[in-house]
């Protein structure tokens, strides 16, 4: 149990999986941009804060504007710091690429989907489309019948599991 | 003293109670392992249905629940990266590393036998010193609550990841979303824009299940091509060997897991973060290099939170001030059945003491008997593929939101942190440090602003409150003491790498 080093690289890499794609020395597609977003909300933050009652040490205002300027400040060293880094290689993956590779695209569209179809279909009908759909495209088109056997099993031990046995309300 | 071991025997010779405590343990392992479903819940539904039942019986099954629940929210964290708890947070930093090694088991091993013995510790705590722990936690002012909410966010230097500026940036927005909704002290709405949903604020629960668990599918999808890891599950029993090396920090994580539970207002999520901070600045030669999968980052929080269970139960048998959210529960129950908590509650029913202290040492031989039975079919749990228990998993995450408040708008709110989470860990903002804030935030606000009242708004004598209360004196010197351990001189110094 406790010799583990030889695998301590395997395990650092496993952690750093979505760094892939771009070295981690040069800078990602959207670094910059990301430090901007995050200093806007720190912007917007501190501006709303505004309009909360002031004036005293303990006002409700103290802590919201507190964190937004903190968020202002630590985005202005993370903007400064990825402007300082090494420009991705021209066989860097474009932005879009990078943030939303097929899957992880087509997974998010069927959550998009998933909510808008929970209140009209019900939990059961829109949960057991969502496992089909996602089983299905995630093992490229094959083992069809399984991924529907599947997805019907998990649903209903679910459904028994949280409805009849913990009580629990489903959506 | 033959009289309370008396009490102390009731439930070891009352097969009823017995059963109970395993059944309760039973569940409250698979509760705690759901995302959402919180041991809280779980108390909070057996009142219910043991509301006709014998005290006695509905408090062996609560205690049950209560052990086994705390147990159940590391399982989930190990194998997937999602915990089923707050409490449970801190241990997947090293558990999923671990179990994408093929440690799972091992890790969940090791995970069940220091838990077991941390509940002794608790329990040890709460026999012969209950009443002391708890006059002393009274003494803890708004100004000490604050201080030690501040300890809590030095934590993102812990969990924060590989940058602590980006750790601090996402603590930081944690704290602002934590201060959506109406403000607690004046009843000023903050943030909600005249949404009615934003009135009753951002559940950290419903962000912490998307953060960790969402975010994490989508990682995985990103990663669609990498098989699962074949898990080893020859050992999974810590030898004599490995847990005499972790008893040190063993003993040193319960007895803080069992204070800070014993704290009214904080729990089990609160001693983990505090014990894995600590584990990582004191422990020189980890068996791996913290984040990548050290036995020690499982140790100190599982111990922690685990010892807090004994700790919660302090204030409120001793007071009747309870120290979380499931004793809170437990002395709905009390009243329920016509027993008035509080400080004559020992004098009273000195065998209800006895009785609780008997059920968790049962509940902890139970955790330690189930616990290892089931880490086989869980450890399986991480070789099944990607494709198949991803889409299983988001529809946990949707069903254990959906239970906090029974609000489809949470189920949005928690699908639009699990987009936020995939988005920051792409950037190497962890996580984490988020859920930190919106656990925190609160606790800083709220604390911070009555100590400010208690010095009638004056800068001066809130700071002088610094250092002439010796609590706040020995908060205030730990805190300095944080932050000097994370410079590079006295790192260089207690030679951690």
């Amino acid at each position: 149990m406790d010799d583990p080093k030889g695998s301590t690289a395997g395990a650092a890499v496993a952690a750093k999986d979505l760094s892939v794609y771009v070295p981690e020395a040069k800078r990602k597609p959207g670094e910059i941009g990301i430090t901007v977003i995050t200093f806007l909300l720190g912007a917007f933050g501190y501006y709303f804060a505004l309009d909360m009652t002031s004036g005293e040490y303990s006002s409700p205002s103290v802590f919201p504007k507190f964190a937004s300027t903190l968020i202002m400040a630590c985005s202005a060293v993370n903007f400064w710091k990825a402007v300082r880094r090494e420009r991705p290689d021209a066989s860097a993956p474009s932005l879009a690429q990078y943030l939303l590779p097929m899957d992880v695209l087509v997974v998010l569209s069927l959550l998009v989907i998933y909510c808008v179809a929970l209140p009209h279909l019900r939990f059961i009908g829109s949960s057991y489309a969502f496992m089909v759909a996602g089983m299905v495209y995630l093992q490229r088109g094959k083992h069809i019948v399984r991924a529907l056997l599947i997805s019907a099993g998990s649903l209903a031990v679910l459904v028994a599991v949280f409805r009849y046995l913990f009580l629990v309300i489903l959506p | 003293m033959e009289q309370n071991l008396q009490y102390f025997l009731i439930p070891f010779l009352n097969w009823d109670m017995m059963l109970l405590i395993w059944v309760g343990v039973f569940a409250g392992i698979w509760v705690g392992a759901i995302p959402g479903l919180s041991v809280t819940m779980a108390a909070s539904l057996l009142i219910s249905f043991t509301f006709s039942w014998d005290l006695n019986n509905a408090l062996a099954l609560i205690c049950g629940v209560f052990v086994g629940g705390v147990y159940g929210g590391s399982i989930t964290a190990i194998l997937l990266n999602i915990p089923g708890a707050p409490a449970a947070i801190a241990t997947g930093i090293e558990g999923y590393p671990l179990a994408q090694l093929g440690e799972a088991g091992k890790a969940i091993g090791l995970c069940t036998t220091v838990s077991v013995f941390a509940s002794f510790v608790g329990i040890l705590v709460l026999a012969v010193a209950a009443p002391v722990v708890a006059n002393f936690s009274l003494k803890f002012s708004p100004r000490d609550f604050f201080l030690l909410a501040v300890m809590g966010v030095l934590l993102i230097g812990s969990i924060g990841g590989g940058d602590p500026i980006k750790g601090i940036t996402a603590g930081a927005i944690g704290v602002l979303l934590s201060m959506v909704g109406m403000d607690p002290s004046t009843g000023e709405l903050r943030y909600t824009f005249g949404n009615i949903y934003l009135m009753a604020g951002i559940s950290f629960v419903t962000a912490m299940i998307g953060l960790f668990g969402v975010s994490e599918a989508l990682t995985q999808f990103r990663n669609a091509g990498k098989g699962s890891p074949k898990q080893n599950l020859d050992k999974i029993i810590p030898s004599w060997a490995t847990f005499i090396k972790y008893l040190p920090l063993s003993i040193r994580s319960s007895l803080l897991g069992v204070f800070i539970g014993a704290l009214p207002g904080t729990g089990g999520d609160v001693a983990a973060l505090l014990a894995y901070d600590q584990a990582k600045r004191s422990v020189r030669h980890p068996s791996r290099p913290f984040g990548t999968g050290a036995y020690e980052g499982i140790v100190a929080p599982e111990t922690a939170n685990k010892g807090a269970i004994g700790g919660a139960f302090i204030p409120m048998l001793t007071l009747g001030i309870p120290g979380d959210a499931v004793t809170a529960i437990i002395i709905g129950a009390l009243y329920i059945h016509g027993l008035k908590p509080g400080p004559m509650l020992m004098i009273e029913t000195p065998h209800l003491f006895w009785m609780i202290v008997s059920c968790l040492s049962i509940a902890s031989i139970a955790l330690m008997v189930l616990g290892l039975v089931s880490v086989k079919p869980f450890s399986k749990i991480i070789e099944i593929p990607k494709s198949i228990i991803m889409p299983v998993v988001i529809i946990l995450s949707v069903i254990g939101t959906y239970a906090i408040q029974n609000s489809v708008v949470d189920i949005f709110y928690m699908i639009g942190f699990g987009i936020i989470g995939y988005f920051m860990r792409l950037y190497g903002y962890a996580t984490g440090p988020m859920v930190l804030g919106l656990i925190l935030g609160p606790m800083l606000d709220a604390n911070y602003r009555r100590a400010m009242q208690g010095a009638e708004n004056q800068l001066l004598p809130f700071l002088e409150g610094f250092f002439t209360s010796p609590i706040s004196l020995v908060l205030t010197l730990s805190i300095v003491f944080l932050l000097f351990s994370q410079t590079k001189t006295y790192r260089r110094w207690r030679g951690i790498s």
